[in-house]
């Protein structure tokens, strides 16, 4: 029963009052103190400039404020007439906001579920969501985002970023290969903090039977994506410009990194095993602006410690890896533990096979899955390693290069991992 | 003496003839009642299959991670699990009563002491199993935890933990058998065994992002270091 | 039924705009007399209006509409003469309808024979009646209202070889206000029109008047210096007559002509009139509001008056350049519809003859605060004839009934001023007003029910609005105050049926009662106040303390 009406009384009835609308834009501001107003602010902008002649709404989702910017957005009443004005352009409508109240900060996974029953309720035909705690968040990369869905009919809108050169290896040397190869579409940031979609996507996700599951609990939108892909809608991607720096920090972290993306994936090839397993699908990922920017100013990295932290993570985990891991892989791994720090490389293609034997363990459960993601941890850290040794001087070609290798190689070992992911359960302690 | 020997055999053939003609009765209805007992099992355990099926319990099981535990010991799923001891309980029970029926001395007596111990042993054999499931588990999530927080003695300390659990679950698996109370209760009077599992316990079930973050932050504060790393997002 | 004596009476006045030409023919020439509309005024009474806004029926060349005036103090052949002018003003009045007529103060036509005696020689003692330079080099940087046919606004006259000034076309020169002469002309004029019973003056083109070296030529203090002088005037010797300005500005911009309460009487709330229209599209209620907020207070004794539509295109000066390309895009799709920035278009056919929305807009334009005025046809639903030139399809016969020429005259088709329309739709054969008043359920028996509901109470001539903001943003809904007269009025500017939970905890205890059908609604109580509305459905609500 609880199930059938998790959207509160109180936020239908706003949406009530909001009626269809054109456009939605969520922001899911279960971790973001101050910069409510900030991304009110750009999102009215954008409306403002881009779509005067729309009807838009803002949906936030929050835990219970007491003061500050939190009240911004909340009660549409009387609060709605103080729309910020830019001189001379105007929109033509109200720039509606409605925000759903939690009594804890709700999940993203809660947060995005809000959003889509909201989208699906208003009958949204574009949507974005985007998340305040990001600092550059600007009109135009809202209006970005908007734009593909509901000009050129598409249903996932993925953003691209100038990055730093050695930012975001993680989508770079498992994400963006590993979903390529299996999932047939080349998204490059599948995780990011602000994404679009349309109304139609959002009915799909949000009758799907998934909200109780952990893995999108944090990071839904890769599931969202994949889940666009497996409908044969079309997905794009928009260069946004320099990757938002959120608020708080860079997150680092890497083992809880890889719990939210690497889990989620795992997850995905074990609900969406049809799109993969067994059928080629392969779908071409329009991308309106710059391919991709790489920046190098020099970075503070501690390369000596993440190879410290490789070799002991595998010396230390070898049960739980052995017990992963394909026994050739394995040892294979082993051997390149011993190797000199200079020397040492993480081969593609050993990569590759260790990350579908994790994949298919998942999907084994061999051991608890939290406990397989985490092992990944010092895996990454080596490959991490290599990566740094071997691109310190390369240029933006070569990485993209290397980048065009490694995903030949996830795709060349597709069958490897059909074959384990098919085998028979073997269960080791 | 001849007539003696023909009587005494004649009573003895008619003894025999009547505790067959006694005992050909009672182990046909024993029979029957071991075969009744074997539908009656069977028609439970389908009925109880079919109840189980559409209550969803291997769903609640797989959320509730109890699912993961049966694979790894290679037993079935929950539904299977209940309807099979459910099929072995009754039928059990039936070739007990049938056994009764023979009206063999002491075997009655017999029957019922087992069905006196079988629970004690069942829990005791079902605490060994939880414990040695949850020292795996908790050592497993202790070693994680240190090997990424990059702590240099990480194994020591998983295996602290699982000594420990185990000690416990070896304990108290014992004083449900009854066997060697007093060492066992000596053993753990230890505080530092009581306080260990406690924690361990609180934490590994209670949270595991608690145990994790506690055990990092325990570990030292390894954020400035983490800031050596590339961004992986 | 005599008029009532009251100064204010242009406050609660419901207004009739029409013209001479397109409403009755008495003499089969064609042409609209106003021996014709003396003959129609039974039918004004009964709609319930009680003014009359006549445009320009002077002698003219009619190079524009009759702005272009050749004489003051007589009426223009086709029209009918003098005398028929005051027994319909006798017979108006008799029937409590007051007329308030056109007055071109700026400018005259070249035909005058006031501009003919000017420009006869510079030494005629009319000649200083003109604005005359010898060069076309003054009052540099004064804009040229109409770009499309003016290159400047100094015209060269080849008689007396000097140039003279016009804001207008080079066929209307402008009067020299600085000539104290002509301001005693034409106070003349007015007088002589005020001397036959005449009830106010619209005075077109008042931004005008003077001209002054290093400005616009626009607002400039002595043309309000001119304008409280007639008032001056008007209010001693013909109390309880009105001044109306034509001033095609914002609000804020107009408010100084209303002085302090010492200059014009009324004057049009342009911006208004294109975000009713553009809320109804946009289903919003957001253009209404905006623009009634930055309207600013006027003095007590003054009015706005409002309207949906007039003889000219559908103004889009007062709007942003996004909301003019919204309003071309959803009203004027066909370019055929659009002339100078505006939309050539009658109200039924831009509401593609939707009688829900027809009535809606109607709603509004009678429970805003300010005079409304109706323009004639559009009681009827009238439509238009897009294919004329200029705006000539918004000015075609009167529809009176589906005989020859809808009624409107006995002439041959061919001769009249201009072809009735005789499409399916709108043609006088499916809209006309016999048919209408025999049916109950007609527009023209609804808008007579509106406008009777509107006279009976003052509160929406005089009151005060206050907005209530409900949270669904398709709903307007405001609050009239007058007195003890309270009225609610909630609109749906939607499509689609709508739920709106109003705020009226001030009013807690108060019954509302529909004014229409006189139905008792639910009292108000602590709780906001649940109403549900059909699609562009609007309900007002008499509020009473019982």
């Amino acid at each position: 029963m609880a199930e059938d009406t998790f959207l509160a009384d109180d936020l239908l009835r706003q949406l009530m009052s909001v009626g269809e609308v054109d456009l939605l834009v969520g922001i899911s501001s279960h971790d973001a103190d101050n910069t409510i107003s900030h991304a009110v602010h750009a999102i009215e902008q954008s409306f403002q400039q881009h779509f005067v002649r729309q009807r838009v709404v803002i949906v936030n989702v929050a835990g219970e404020v007491k003061d500050g910017d939190g009240v911004v957005a909340t009660g549409p009443g009387k609060l709605v007439e103080k729309n910020v004005r830019l001189p001379g352009i105007t929109s033509l409508r109200t720039v509606q906001r409605v925000t759903a109240t939690f009594s804890i900060p709700p999940s993203s996974g809660i947060a995005l579920r809000t959003i889509l029953a909201a989208a699906d309720l208003l009958r949204a035909r574009a949507c974005a969501v985007i998340s305040p705690a990001t600092s550059n968040l600007t009109p135009a990369s809202i209006a970005n985002l908007l734009r593909p869905v509901y000009r050129e009919k598409f249903d996932f809108v993925a953003p691209l970023y100038a990055r730093h050169k050695y930012q975001g290896l993680l989508a770079r040397n498992l994400l963006y290969p590993m979903s390529r190869a299996l999932f047939g579409c080349g998204i490059r940031e599948l995780y990011s903090d602000e994404w679009g979609f349309s109304g139609r996507l959002a009915a799909l996700c949000l009758n799907q039977d998934v909200w109780h599951e952990e893995a999108i609990r944090a990071r839904p939108e890769a599931w969202m994506a994949i889940s666009a892909i497996s409908s044969d809608f079309r997905c794009c991607q928009v260069f946004l410009g320099e990757k938002s720096q959120a608020l708080k920090g860079p997150r680092t972290d890497i083992v809880e990194v890889l719990r939210e993306t690497v889990g989620t994936l795992f997850w995905c090839l074990e609900t969406q095993q049809p799109l993969w397993l067994d059928g080629e699908r392969s779908q071409p990922v329009p991308t309106f602006g710059p391919t991709h920017e790489l920046t190098s100013e020099p970075t503070d990295l501690d390369r000596h410690r993440i190879f410290e932290m490789f070799r002991s993570g595998v010396t230390e985990l070898e049960p739980i890896l052995s017990s992963i891991l394909d026994p050739e892989t394995h040892s294979e791994i082993k051997s390149i533990v011993s190797l000199e720090e200079e020397k040492f490389r993480f081969k593609s293609g050993l990569w590759v096979r260790t990350l579908y034997d994790f994949a298919a363990s998942y999907h084994h459960a061999i051991i608890n899955r939290d406990h397989l993601v985490q092992a990944l941890a010092p895996l990454y850290r080596g490959m991490t390693h290599s990566f740094l040794v071997e691109h310190s001087d390369s240029s933006q070609a070569e990485m993209e290069a290397a980048s065009e290798m490694l995903c030949a190689e996830f795709e060349l070992q597709k069958p490897y991992l059909r074959e384990r992911w098919k085998a028979k359960v073997e269960v080791k302690s | 003496m001849r007539q003696t020997i023909l009587q005494g055999l004649e009573q003895v053939y008619s003894n025999l003839v009547h505790m067959i003609a006694d005992f050909l009765p009672r182990f046909l209805v024993m029979l029957i009642i071991i075969v009744i007992g074997l539908l009656v099992a069977f028609a439970l355990k389908y009925i109880f299959r079919a109840v189980l099926g559409l209550t969803k319990l291997d769903r609640v099981s797989e959320d509730a991670g109890a699912s993961r535990v049966l694979r790894m010991a290679h037993l079935p799923s929950m539904t299977e699990l209940l309807s099979r001891a459910i099929f072995w309980v009754t039928w059990i029970a039936f070739i007990l009563v049938g056994l009764s029926v023979l009206g063999v001395a002491g075997l009655q007596e017999q029957i019922s002491r087992l069905f006196r111990f079988l629970p004690e042993v069942f829990v005791a054999i079902v605490i060994l199993f939880l414990g040695l499931v949850i020292a795996n588990f908790l050592s497993r999530t202790a070693l994680l935890a240190a090997v990424n927080a990059g702590h240099p003695s990480a194994k020591i300390l998983s295996w602290s933990i699982r000594f420990v659990i185990w000690l416990l679950a070896i304990s108290m698996t014992l004083e449900e058998l009854g066997v060697a109370r007093q060492t066992v209760i000596s053993a753990f009077s230890i505080v530092f065994g009581a306080t260990m599992l406690g924690l361990a316990i609180a934490f590994g079930l209670g949270g595991q992002d608690l145990a994790r973050k506690c055990l990092e932050s325990y570990l030292g504060d390894t954020k400035k270091e983490k800031d050596k790393e590339p961004q992986p997002l | 039924m005599a008029l009532q004596r009251d100064n204010l009476w242009y406050k609660d006045a419901v207004i009739y705009q029409l013209h001479v030409r397109t409403f009755c023919d008495s003499n089969a020439d064609g042409i609209g007399d106003f021996a014709g509309l003396t003959q129609r005024l039974d039918y004004l009474q009964e709609l319930g209006i009680n003014a009359i806004w006549l445009l320009p029926f002077y002698p003219s060349p009619l190079r524009d509409d009759g702005y272009d005036i050749a004489d003051y103090t007589s009426v223009h052949a086709n029209y009918g003469s003098l005398e028929d002018f005051k027994i319909f003003l006798t017979t108006a009045h008799s029937r409590g309808i007051r007329v308030i007529i056109e007055m071109v103060l700026n400018h005259t036509s070249d035909q005058h024979t006031w501009f003919k005696e000017a420009r006869s020689s510079r030494e005629n003692p009319k000649r200083d009646w003109y604005v005359w330079s010898e060069t076309d080099t003054r009052y540099q940087g004064v804009p040229i209202v109409f770009v499309d046919t003016e290159t400047s606004n100094w015209a060269w006259d080849p008689i007396s070889k000097s140039y003279y000034w016009h804001r207008f076309f080079s066929h209307q020169p402008d009067l020299n206000f600085d000539n104290p002469a002509v301001f005693e002309t034409v106070w003349d004029v007015m007088k002589f029109w005020l001397n036959l019973g005449v009830d106010g003056f619209r005075l077109d083109a008042v931004a005008y008047l003077v001209e002054r070296e290093g400005t616009l030529c626009e607002n400039l203090p002595e043309t309000h210096a001119i304008i409280r002088e007639l008032r001056k005037r008007l209010d001693l010797a013909y109390p309880g007559t009105m001044l109306l300005a034509e001033a095609n500005q914002w609000p804020a911009d107009v408010r100084a002509y209303f002085g302090d309460g010492d200059e014009f009487h009324a004057a049009f709330h342009f911006p208004l009139m294109p975000r009713m229209f553009m809320a109804v599209k946009l289903e919003d209620r957001k253009p209404i509001i905006e623009i009634l907020e930055q309207t600013p207070e006027i003095p007590d004794s003054c009015q706005w008056f409002i309207f949906l539509r007039n003889h000219d295109e559908l103004t889009l000066e007062m709007v942003t350049d996004v909301e003019r390309d919204y309003m071309y895009d959803e009203y004027a799709m066909d370019k055929t519809m659009r002339i100078h920035r505006g939309i050539r278009r009658r109200l039924a056919p831009m509401m593609n003859n939707d009688r829900r929305r027809i009535e809606l807009l109607n709603g509004l334009l009678m429970s805003m605060p300010g005079t409304p005025i109706v323009y004639y046809g559009d009681e009827i639903g009238m439509g238009d004839n897009i294919y004329l030139g200029d705006r000539n399809g918004v000015r075609t016969p009167m529809q009176w009934n589906s005989a020859s020429n809808a009624g409107f005259s006995l002439a041959d088709p061919e001769r009249l001023y201009a072809p009735v329309i005789s499409n399916a739709v709108y043609g006088y054969r499916a809209v006309n007003v016999d048919a209408q008043e025999r049916s109950e359920h007609s527009l023209l028996r609804w808008m007579k029910s509106l406008i009777q509901v509107r006279n009976a109470f003052r509160v929406f001539s005089r009151g005060t609005i206050q907005f209530l903001n409900p949270s669904n943003h398709r709903v307007l809904a405001y609050m009239r105050q007058f007195g003890e007269e309270t009225v609610l009025v909630v609109n749906n500017l939607s499509s689609s049926a709508q739920a709106v939970e109003l705020d009226v905890q001030r009013y807690k205890g108060c019954v509302p009662i529909e004014m229409f059908g006189r139905s008792l609604f639910p009292r108000f109580g602590n709780l906001p106040y649940l109403l549900t509305l059909g699609p562009y459905q609007f309900y007002w609500f008499q509020l009473r303390r019982i």
